[in-house]
C-alpha cells in the first residue's frame, strides 16, 4: 500500500511539473503517513534530509562545483579546442573528434556536462557547419561527448554513489571512471568517423611542431588541475573532500592570477552561482535520502532482489533486465536521484550475481549518462539544442547511431568486469 | 522591488558568506595537517554543517530563482487559463512540503534535540543551532510559494 501511494503521488506530481525534490519529498512523506503518525512521520523525514547531508564525502561536491565554476570562465574551452586540434584536427572529418575530445576534457575540468555542453558546443557547432557537418549531428554529437565528463574524474555523481552504496572509496571510484569514460568517448568517435567517410568530409588544417608546443602549454594549467586531484588522491596525499578544495584554490590561482579571466569583483556572483547549483543537488540529495530510507524501512531492497533472483538465476540476464530498467528511469529521472533511490535497491542483487560493488556503481552510472542524452527530460540536450539553433526534435535522429554506440559500450563495461575494476587494482586501490 | 525579493537578494549574500567560509574551512584542514601535523578538529564538523546551511538556505534561494530540476511539459500544452491553475497547483505541492516537513517536522527536530541537550562532538555547538536552518527554509520557502501564487506564472520574478 504504502510503496502504491509512493509510486503514484511521486508520478503524478512530477508529471505536472512539481520540481523533482519537491516530488521525490512529498511523495515520501505521503507514503509514510499510511504507516505512522503526522508528528513522528514529518519530524523522522526532515531528520533524514538533514542527516543525509551531515556527510563529510558530500563536502567535495560544491567544492567541484565551485572550481568548476571557477574554470568554466573565460578561454579554458577555446584553449582545450585549440591542443585537441593541433593533435586530431588534421584527420578526415578531424572536428567531429576534436569536439569529442574537448568535451571530455571540458567534461573532467569542469565536472559539469551542461557546461562542457554550452561552451565546447557555442565554439564547435559554427565551425563544423562551416566544414559541412551537418547542425543536428554536431549538436547530437556535443551532447553525448559532453555526458562522457561525468565517468572522468573528478566527478560530483560517483561522489553521490560513493555515499549512497555506504562505503565504496572514492579514489577507487575516480580511477575505475577513465576507461569505461574513454571507451565511451571512443564509440562516439567511431560514429563520427563512420559519418565523416559517409560524407566524405574534408580534413582540417595540419598544425606545425612549434605550434603544437605552444598550444599544450596553453592547455597545461588547466589540465594540471586534474592531475594535481587525482594524483593527490592516488598519492594518499588528500582525501577527495580535500581535493575540492585543493582544487577550489588551485583553479581560484589560475583563472583570477595567472589567466585573470576572471576579476576579482565577479567572485562575489560566483560564489552565489555556486551555492545555488550545490543547494539544487543537496535538496534532491535529502530529498532522495528520506525516500531511500522510507524504501528500506518498508523492505523494498530485500522484496525486489528475493523477486529478481526469483526470475532467473542467470547473472547475464539479470544484468541486462537491470541495464534495461535503469535506462527506462534514466529517460524520466535526473541522475542524482536515480542513483540514491536505486543503488540500495539493485546493489545488493548486483554483489549476490558476483558483482563488486565498485563495478556496479560504474555500470550504473554510465548507464544514467545515456539516460541524460534521451528527450523528454535532459538539461544536456536543451544546451545542445540552444547553442546549436535547433530543436529536440530535429537532434533525436543523428542521435540513434550515438545510442546504439553506447549502448555497445555499455554492455561491455557491464560484462567485463576489467575495464572498471583493472585501473583501481593496478594503483591497489582494490583488492 | 518587492519584500520576496529584497529577502532573496540578502539570501545570496548570505550564501556567499557561507559558501566562503566553508572553502576556507576544508583549505584549513589541510594545511593544517601539514603545517601542525594533527589536523585542526573543528573543520571537518564546521564544513559539514555548513554544508547543511547551504543546502537548506540555498534549496529556498533556488527556488524563488525557479531554478530547481523539474519538467514542464504539462504546462506548455495548456491553454493560459489552465497554465495559470497548474503553476498555482505546483507552488501549493511546494508550499504544503515545506510547511509539514521543513517546518512542523524541522522545528520538532529542533525542538527534540534542544531539550536532549545534542551537542556537537569537536565545536561543541547545539545540534538545535545546525538543525535551526531546517524551519527557517520552510518559512522562506513558504514566503516565496505564496508569492509565486500571486504572481502567477506569465510574470517572471524579480
Amino acid at each position: 500500500m504504502e510503496l502504491v501511494v509512493l509510486v503514484l503521488v511521486f508520478a503524478v506530481l512530477f508529471a505536472i511539473g512539481v520540481p523533482i525534490a519537491f516530488s521525490i519529498g512529498a511523495a515520501t512523506i505521503c507514503a509514510f503517513l499510511f504507516a505512522v503518525d503526522f508528528t513522528p512521520a514529518v519530524t523522522t523525514v526532515a531528520q533524514r534530509m538533514a542527516g543525509g547531508l551531515n556527510s563529510f564525502a558530500l563536502l567535495a561536491i560544491p567544492l567541484f562545483i565551485l572550481s568548476g565554476q571557477l574554470m568554466a570562465r573565460g578561454g579554458i574551452a577555446r584553449r582545450l579546442i585549440d591542443f585537441s586540434k593541433a593533435f586530431i584536427g588534421a584527420l578526415p572529418g578531424g572536428l567531429a573528434f576534436v569536439n569529442v575530445i574537448s568535451c571530455m576534457l571540458f567534461g573532467s575540468i569542469s565536472g559539469s556536462a551542461v557546461a562542457a555542453t554550452s561552451a565546447i558546443g557555442g565554439f564547435m557547432v559554427p565551425q563544423m557547419r562551416r566544414e559541412g557537418f551537418e547542425r543536428d549531428f554536431s549538436a547530437a554529437l556535443t551532447a553525448t561527448a559532453s555526458s562522457t565528463g561525468l565517468l572522468i574524474p573528478p566527478s560530483n555523481i560517483l561522489i553521490v554513489y560513493a555515499v549512497a552504496s555506504g562505503g565504496v572509496s572514492i579514489a577507487a571510484l575516480f580511477v575505475a571512471g577513465y576507461l569505461p569514460g574513454l571507451l565511451m568517448g571512443l564509440a562516439l568517435m567511431i560514429v563520427a568517423a563512420g559519418y565523416a567517410r559517409k560524407h566524405n568530409m574534408p580534413r582540417g588544417e595540419r598544425v606545425s611542431l612549434t605550434e603544437t608546443g605552444k598550444r599544450t602549454v596553453a592547455a597545461l594549467p588547466s589540465l594540471l588541475l586534474v592531475v594535481i586531484v587525482i594524483g593527490g588522491i592516488l598519492g594518499g596525499v588528500f582525501t577527495a573532500t580535500e581535493a575540492g578544495a585543493i582544487a577550489v584554490a588551485y583553479s581560484l590561482l589560475l583563472a583570477v592570477g595567472v589567466y585573470r579571466e576572471v576579476q576579482p569583483s565577479e567572485l562575489a556572483e560566483i560564489l552565489v552561482k555556486s551555492a545555488e547549483t550545490t543547494a539544487i543537488v543537496m535538496f534532491l540529495i535529502a530529498t532522495s535520502i528520506a525516500m531511500s530510507w522510507l524504501l528500506a524501512y518498508e523492505r523494498v531492497p530485500a522484496e525486489l532482489a528475493s523477486l529478481l533472483l526469483g526470475i532467473s538465476d542467470n547473472p547475464l540476464v539479470l544484468l541486462l533486465l537491470i541495464n534495461l530498467f535503469l535506462l527506462a528511469i534514466g529517460i524520466f529521472m535526473d541522475m542524482t536521484p536515480a542513483v540514491l533511490i536505486f543503488t540500495p535497491i539493485f546493489l545488493p542483487v548486483a554483489v549476490q550475481l558476483g558483482m563488486s560493488p565498485l563495478h556496479f556503481g560504474i555500470m550504473l552510472i554510465m548507464n544514467l549518462t545515456i539516460g541524460l542524452c534521451t528527450p523528454p527530460v535532459g538539461s544536456i540536450l536543451f544546451v545542445s539544442c540552444a547553442v546549436a539553433k535547433t530543436s529536440i526534435g530535429n537532434i533525436v535522429r543523428p542521435m540513434i547511431p550515438m545510442y546504439m554506440a553506447l549502448m555497445i559500450a555499455l554492455l561491455i563495461v557491464t560484462y567485463v568486469p576489467q575495464f572498471s575494476e583493472a585501473l583501481p587494482r593496478f594503483f591497489g586501490l582494490i583488492d | 522591488m518587492n519584500v520576496a525579493a529584497s529577502i532573496n537578494r540578502f539570501l545570496g549574500f548570505a550564501l556567499a558568506l557561507l559558501m566562503t567560509a566553508m572553502v576556507t574551512s576544508v583549505v584549513w584542514q589541510v594545511l593544517s595537517r601539514y603545517l601542525f601535523v594533527v589536523p585542526a578538529a573543528w573543520t571537518e564538523e564546521l564544513a559539514r554543517f555548513l554544508l547543511i546551511w547551504i543546502g537548506m538556505l540555498g534549496a529556498a534561494y533556488a527556488y524563488r530563482q525557479g531554478s530547481h530540476l523539474g519538467i514542464d511539459l504539462l504546462a506548455s500544452k495548456l491553454s493560459p487559463g489552465g497554465q495559470k491553475t497548474l503553476h498555482r497547483v505546483i507552488h501549493l505541492v511546494c508550499l504544503l512540503f515545506a510547511a509539514a516537513v521543513l517546518i512542523v517536522g524541522g522545528g520538532a527536530l529542533v525542538a527534540l534535540t534542544w531539550e536532549l541537550k545534542q551537542y556537537s562532538a569537536a565545536i561543541g555547538m547545539p545540534i538545535a543551532y545546525v538543525y535551526s536552518v531546517i524551519p527557517a527554509s520552510g518559512i522562506l520557502m513558504c514566503v516565496f510559494a505564496a508569492e509565486a501564487m500571486a504572481r502567477g506564472p506569465k510574470d517572471e520574478a524579480v
